[in-house]
């Protein structure tokens, strides 16, 4: 499963998943995308399903402890949530790799498959993190969330329903971004380097 | 100590954190980190800075969520009676101490190997061979995405594609600097994989390099610092 | 010594490497900068552990003080600073073969000169070393293995390219020029020069001198801390309006794609302009340049064509007549004598016609055929 090309493949959308944080920062954008790689890895070695669920796990988990060591050390905690990514993106996101990769590119069904995954990731991601965000953060992440958790709050919600609910309500939007951003990126990358993480081949006798 | 001593009581004291329920308990618990930062005959301050840039924002905004706004803890929620400011108070001084815990360990640990390489460092880790080699890999990725989002980022302003300041061209040509990096990590990579590693058989020499650098897995040391670690938890529990 | 001699889509390289594989496991250093490095190191002094052997039994070669690069991470050292890592990193292992593939091509003419030496004298040391370069010629001393096919696939045609209109002319003026890295030494201090255009200027200078600092200063890449710079007797702040001036062509083509194909390039490249009010010759022309360039498609993947390929394709901008002024960072790298023959020649037509060429080049047999002013970069100042 672990062949040399895909070690490469998990380090290097590690890496996207890193440095995307830096990219965002340079281009002054009020948003935090941190799951592209994992997405990206899941869809350049579907369609072997099983190795896209390890290998993208294992690139988001990587990410998460690289992150957690140097500039943000509760990301770690989140490797469910890493793990419930690399799940959809494998089982689900990697069905539309084809309409991905579909030149000149047609916009109707390559827009209604990103929102449409991006939604189910971001939902599944939001129910994965909420536990975490409750229990270590008290439901505030420092983002413009925790006032949405605030209102449900003060409204009687419980802990773990406002952190849910607010969760739904953000989530989505960041993750169909991130299934926009993986999509043009796998879109965009060469052939050999798709055809390079295919599972090696037996050697003929 | 060894990196996997370090990890361990980092590991340790973290959970040890994650569990303890009142203020005394973390109290304690910070104080053996301290020792453990202390240990290391480094500056400690850098880490204790660093530490406190992390939790503090994370403080303002609890303050403002749950003292300002909501004026009572989750268990007074789910109770349902009126609770009070002083409630919210204790429940935000006990995230916020566990939340500082975890930052100030993590720095801590680094202030033991801060002259090792990261070679040095991995190779030492009580971890399977193709975890190691993913670390470092993925360490280098990192650097060669870096330089490669500089190197783009010098050719997208200079197309007048994207700006050096916040702007609207941003937020539309930010992604052709995400993909621009991609594409030449990528082709970087590929190359790589196609002719100097095959050729040279570089990753084996990857693998002789950490095995030379792995080191006894725990030390006496270490048990020591373990020993500390798992006595002020379960103080902590109390 | 091997030398593997032949013009670009040759074969040379695969001929190179089919040597290497033979003799595997052998070193490798590829054509381009990141070529040159294993790819598996976070800083220059684990970059070493990772080749040293455990007793190296010959001479090291070390052009460079590589201890006081030791925590330096490798991607941020210059394109020459790598290959010479590496051929030292090559010194202190037991490989007992080496292959370089135009890798040479990067350094300064000393440290060029001392690694060659290295490489032929390297047999007495048991070192089998095949080589390709394009600015050598039938070296002596070498074993000459001539690799003749030839491919017509990318062939590029620069005889027509770079014909132009004339230009009108823009001078510019730059005074009082400082500008210092975030935690580093000044670049530049109260620096000033007058370039007009209908010339040639030929930045020179040590590694780290500021050659393409000062590029990236003209394309408002960086913002200078003080000075100003004139276009025409208006004043010009790129880092603050835009790069309206600089057709820039970068020493590594694949930092300055715009897309991941040709035609996404283009379309992207033709928007931004044409928002700033410059004039951009239609797609037919561009597609006819780029065919010209050694690129028949629009809708060719930039990342799939050859290095060499992409290098010439980088070039499309400069001599499209877009911009009044073109910066060209290395612009040889990779390409043989007939290619940097008609480029050189493609450069004095383009400032014949009133365009302003600033280039930077270690080859100094393309800057003579080139008539040009050189330009010094030294102890903070330009002159």
């Amino acid at each position: 499963m672990l062949t040399t090309p895909r070690l490469v493949a998990i380090a290097l959308c590690a890496a996207l998943n890193f440095a995307i944080g830096n990219i965002v920062y340079l281009i002054k954008l009020p948003i935090y995308l941190d799951s592209i790689g994992t997405i990206l890895c899941a869809l350049l070695i579907f369609p072997n399903r099983l190795a896209a669920i390890a290998c993208a796990f294992i690139a988001g988990f990587i990410s998460t402890i690289l992150t957690g060591l140097i500039l943000n050390p509760f990301l770690p905690w989140f490797s469910l949530t890493v793990l419930s990514i690399a799940i959809v993106s494998a089982l689900l996101t990697g069905l539309a790799t084809a309409t991905f990769r579909t030149r000149p590119l047609p916009v109707v069904p390559f827009v209604t498959k990103v929102v449409l995954y991006g939604l189910i990731t971001g939902i599944v991601s939001a129910l994965a993190s909420a536990p975490v965000v409750v229990y270590l953060f008290g439901g505030v992440t420092g983002s413009g969330s925790s006032f949405v958790v605030a209102l449900f709050l003060k409204t009687g919600q419980q802990l773990l329903d406002s952190v849910v609910l607010a969760g739904l309500a953000t989530d989505p939007i960041d993750k169909t971004l991130e299934v926009l951003l993986a999509a043009l990126l796998y879109r965009a990358t060469p052939r050999e380097f798709i055809a390079m993480l295919a599972p090696a081949q037996p050697s003929a006798a | 100590m060894t990196p996997n001593g370090a990890v361990a009581f980092a590991l340790l004291v973290i959970v040890s954190a994650l569990l303890a329920r009142d203020p005394v308990g973390l109290l304690v618990i910070l104080t053996a980190t301290s020792c453990f930062a202390l240990a290391s005959r480094r500056p400690v301050w850098s880490a204790l800075v660093w530490s406190c840039g992390i939790v503090l924002p994370l403080v303002l905004f609890m303050t403002l969520v749950w003292i300002i706004i909501v004026g009572r803890a989750p268990h007074e929620i789910a109770a349902n009676v009126e609770g009070s400011r002083s409630a919210a108070s204790f429940y935000v001084t006990i995230i916020c101490l566990r939340l500082f815990i975890i930052a100030f360990t993590v720095q801590a640990t680094f202030l033991h190997f801060a002259g090792w390489t990261p070679l040095r460092f991995i190779g030492a880790l009580a971890l399977p061979r193709v975890a190691k080699k993913l670390l470092v890999l993925t360490l280098s990725l990192i650097d060669t995405i870096l330089q490669a989002v500089d190197r783009a980022r010098t050719a997208l302003i200079g197309a007048g594609l994207i700006t050096r300041q916040r702007s609207w061209r941003n937020l539309r040509h930010g992604w052709i600097l995400v993909q621009t990096v991609w594409l030449t990590v990528i082709t970087i990579v590929l190359g790589r994989t196609r002719d100097k590693w095959p050729v040279e058989d570089t990753l084996a020499r990857l693998e002789g390099s950490l095995a030379a650098r792995a080191t006894a897995r725990l030390s006496a040391t270490d048990f020591g610092w373990m020993a500390l670690a798992i006595a002020t938890g379960v103080a902590g529990l109390r | 010594m091997e030398f593997i001699a032949g013009t670009n889509f040759s074969g040379r390289s695969a001929a190179l490497m089919a040597r290497l594989r033979k003799q595997a496991p052998a070193f490798f250093i590829g054509p381009h900068a990141e070529a040159a490095l294993s790819g598996l190191s976070s800083t220059v002094a684990d970059e070493i552990e990772i080749y040293r052997a455990p007793k190296p039994d010959r001479e090291a070669f070390a052009p460079l003080d590589f201890a006081a690069y030791a925590e330096r991470r490798p991607p941020t050292l210059s394109g020459g600073e790598q290959v010479l890592l590496a051929v030292h990193c090559f010194s202190l292992s037991d490989y007992a073969a080496i292959g370089i593939d135009t890798a040479l091509e990067q350094l300064d003419p000393d440290n060029r000169h001392r690694a060659i030496s290295y490489l032929t004298h390297a047999e007495s040391q048991g070192i089998s070393a095949t080589l390709a370069d394009n600015r050598l010629d039938r070296p002596p001393g070498m074993t000459v293995h001539e690799v003749t096919s030839t491919s017509a696939e990318f062939a590029c045609d620069l005889t027509a390219a770079a014909l132009l209109p004339a230009c009108q002319p823009m001078a510019i003026k730059v005074q009082g020029l400082s500008f210092r890295y975030p935690g580093g030494r000044d670049i530049f201090r109260n620096a000033g020069v007058k370039l007009e255009s209908g010339h040639a200027y030929r930045l020179i200078g040590v590694n780290g001198a500021g050659k393409t600092t000062f590029c990236k200063l003209l394309a408002g890449v960086l913002a200078a801390d003080a000075g100003a710079i004139e276009l025409d007797g208006k004043p010009y702040a790129p880092w603050r309006t835009g790069n309206r001036a600089f057709a820039f062509a970068t020493q590594n083509p694949d930092h300055q794609w715009c897309g991941a194909t040709l035609g996404e390039d283009v379309t992207r490249r033709r928007g931004v302009l044409e928002r700033q009010g410059i004039k951009v010759p239609p797609d037919e022309t561009l597609a006819a340049l780029a065919a010209r360039l050694g690129v028949r498609s629009m809708e060719q993947h930039l990342y799939e064509l050859p290095l060499v390929a992409r290098k010439r394709l980088s070039w499309l901008w400069a001599f499209s007549g877009v911009m009044p002024w073109i910066m060209l960072d290395e612009p040889t790298l990779g390409q043989d004598r007939t290619t940097r023959d008609a480029l050189a020649d493609a450069i004095a037509r383009l400032s014949g016609s009133g365009y302003g060429v600033v280039f930077i080049t270690h080859d100094d047999d393309f800057a003579a055929r080139i008539a040009h002013r050189p330009l010094r970069i030294s102890d903070r100042l330009i002159s």
